[in-house]
């Protein structure tokens, strides 16, 4: 048994991905075969030994629950030696942790994700969700921007979803691309001309913080009130767990309280 | 429970304290330099119990500055292995009630949750808490404020006070109980001099109007001069933020936790060059808010025991109990102008 809830498992990569240029998922499983009991928009804290830990969204997980997926952007220093990290390698998690998306009080509504680049790592469990859950929900529609084409994440997902009659893709790129025929502009401006209509819909966004604010501020103009938008926080952690004290927003903290959010719950200079 | 007082007399301290130390580890207080902090007893070593404040609070043996989680050979591609749970018996003499309120606090942060920590838990299960009742407020001590008072004894195991012909202890567990079974302790009529405190003051304003000074001024001017050293969070018995990292040092390594401070600018700076709280005011207005309203959210108690130690420690002498007084006046300068103008 682990002594304190800070030392984590091992765990072996059984996958690696590029995504893009800054971008590798991790497809993973305990040592031990325990399973991942993460739910869509919990995170997990992943070490490399000797370099430490950080946050990272459950990205993915597998339907025996075994194999689940972090999806990482080379940052810093812990990121850029899990980039070199190759299949069979072991690395430590711990986690889940974190309020995940209120998926069952969503069912019978449509569904509105909206990503921003990295911002789609913690959405895709919901997009997995309710595409498995189909028949609970009232559609899925998808807008996910990213800087260029190469930026793309998830691109084997993205034709997929584009192929799935359930569900209603719309991918954008920052500027113009030679050889891109999909939209063009940043996410709230899209979202603002695609002026998808709060009707019995939540909209669940994620990306950088600039982009979080402004998107809310387009579905505000569409029409939506703020209890019908839902995003997930991103702040520096350490622990996860609710401790160590730098992921606060006044009174609540982002790995505990959070770091899924709605829009009226948490304070108006938080993003 | 609570035992009848019992008179351990000056001149049998030594063979007292000796006599503990055959069945535990016990920390004492000692004087280094300008100020009290605690060390192990050394027998033989004459010791001495403060009448007030302790200015290196006890916070270091709950939860240290740092502390090793687990252990790891860096050649090894994987071999993190939990450290053992601390289990030796220790008893820790001397504390005074306003660093047991910060025990009380830590309690509520590291074991209130659906992930107690361990380490931390180990560290109380094997000590026993000897408080000590002040017999004087230094001009820093403000605890009369905060809801607690020098004679405060919740959190104790047993308590004592010095007196003209020696000490008088008195069993508040079961724990403190079997401490106390020494014949060099007597039964006694007396009791400790009960002693007149001053009352309380409500120098800070109530959670709720703290609130409404967020966007406030005063914590530019506030902040202006704080040099962000973070002695105040270190020298604190209740704040306990913690950063988590690899430690290697040739062919051993150590993940550890260490005491980090709201107070530097990195604390909460993502990797991403983001930084929620840039700038010392909006620093210096988190931590203030935490001790204040916060904590009341967090864990049902404010989290400043009113010590006194951010006081004493302070390069600019900056006062918490004055900065309170500040913000109360700010307070209700706010209350009337929205007074005038509805």
């Amino acid at each position: 048994m682990a002594t304190t809830e800070l030392v984590p498992r091992p765990a072996t990569l059984v996958k690696v991905t590029s995504e893009s240029g800054d971008v590798m998922s991790f497809e993973m499983q305990f040592n031990d075969g325990s399973t991942m009991d993460s739910l869509p928009g919990q995170f997990v804290e992943v070490s490399v030994q000797g370099y430490g830990e950080a946050t990272f969204a459950v990205s993915r997980l597998a339907q025996d629950r075994k194999r689940f997926s972090v999806s990482v952007k080379r940052m810093g220093h812990l990121t850029k030696m899990l980039h070199r990290a190759a299949q069979d390698e072991v690395v430590g998690v711990r986690g889940p942790y974190g309020r995940p998306f209120p998926v069952d009080d969503w069912k019978g509504r449509g569904i509105y994700i909206i990503g921003g680049g990295i911002g789609l790592a913690p959405l895709r469990p919901v997009v997995d969700h309710v595409a498995a859950h189909r028949s609970d929900f009232a559609g899925l529609e998808i807008l996910f921007g990213a800087r260029s084409p190469q930026d793309m994440l998830f691109k084997n997902d993205l034709a997929a979803w584009a192929k799935d009659s359930f569900i209603k893709l719309h991918t954008t790129i920052d500027f113009p691309a030679e050889g891109w025929n999909s939209r063009v502009g940043f996410v709230p401006v899209v979202a603002k001309d695609l002026g998808v209509r709060p009707d019995n819909r939540v909209a669940v966004v994620c990306g950088p913080p600039i982009m979080i604010k402004l998107t809310a501020v387009a579905l505000k103009e569409s029409g939506w009130p703020e209890e019908g938008i839902y995003t997930t926080l991103e702040a520096k952690m350490q622990c996860g767990i609710g401790q160590c004290g730098r992921c606060n927003i006044g009174a609540k903290l982002v790995c505990k309280d959070g770091p899924v959010f709605r829009l009226d719950q948490i304070p108006s200079n938080a993003l | 429970m609570s035992g009848s007082w019992k008179l351990l007399k000056r001149e049998s301290l030594g063979r007292f304290l000796d006599e503990l130390t055959a069945g535990a580890e016990l920390w004492v207080p000692r004087r280094k330099g300008t100020r009290w902090e605690f060390d192990r007893y050394e027998p033989g070593k004459p010791a001495a119990f403060p009448a007030s404040i302790i200015e290196v609070s006890a916070k270091a043996l709950f939860f240290p500055r740092r502390r090793p989680i687990a252990r790891f050979s860096p050649k090894a591609k994987w071999s993190l292995e939990p450290v053992e749970l601390p289990a030796a018996p220790r008893i820790v003499m001397g504390m005074h009630p306003c660093d047991v309120a910060g025990v009380r606090y830590m309690d509520r942060v590291f074991l209130g949750n659906d992930h107690p920590d361990r380490l931390y838990e180990a560290e109380r299960n094997r000590t026993t808490i000897v408080g000590m009742r002040c017999s004087e407020m230094k001009p820093t001590c403000h605890c009369t404020d905060r809801n607690l008072s020098p004679d405060e004894t919740q959190g104790m195991d047993a308590v004592f006070a010095e007196t003209e012909s020696g000490f008088l202890f008195r069993a508040l567990t079961e724990k403190g109980e079997r401490l106390l079974g020494s014949p060099l302790l007597e039964a006694t009529e007396q009791k400790p001099e009960a002693k007149e405190w001053p009352k309380g003051r409500h120098l800070v304003p109530a959670p709720d109007e703290l609130m409404e000074l967020y966007d406030d001024d005063f914590w530019l001017e506030a902040s202006d001069i704080c040099l962000t050293c973070g002695g105040c969070t270190f020298a604190c018995p209740t704040c306990t933020c913690y950063l988590v990292a690899d430690e290697k040092f040739g062919d051993e390594g150590e993940r550890v936790t260490a005491w980090d401070s709201c107070q530097f600018l990195s604390f909460s700076r993502e990797t991403s060059g983001r930084n929620p709280r840039r700038t010392n005011a909006a620093r210096l207005r988190n931590r203030t808010l935490d001790k204040f309203a916060y904590s009341f959210h967090k864990h049902g108690m404010s989290s400043c025991t009113g010590c006194g130690r951010c006081v004493l420690i302070c390069p600019i002498r900056r006062s918490f109990p004055q900065l309170g007084m500040k913000l109360k006046e700010r307070a209700e300068d706010k209350k009337k102008s929205k007074a005038r103008v509805s």
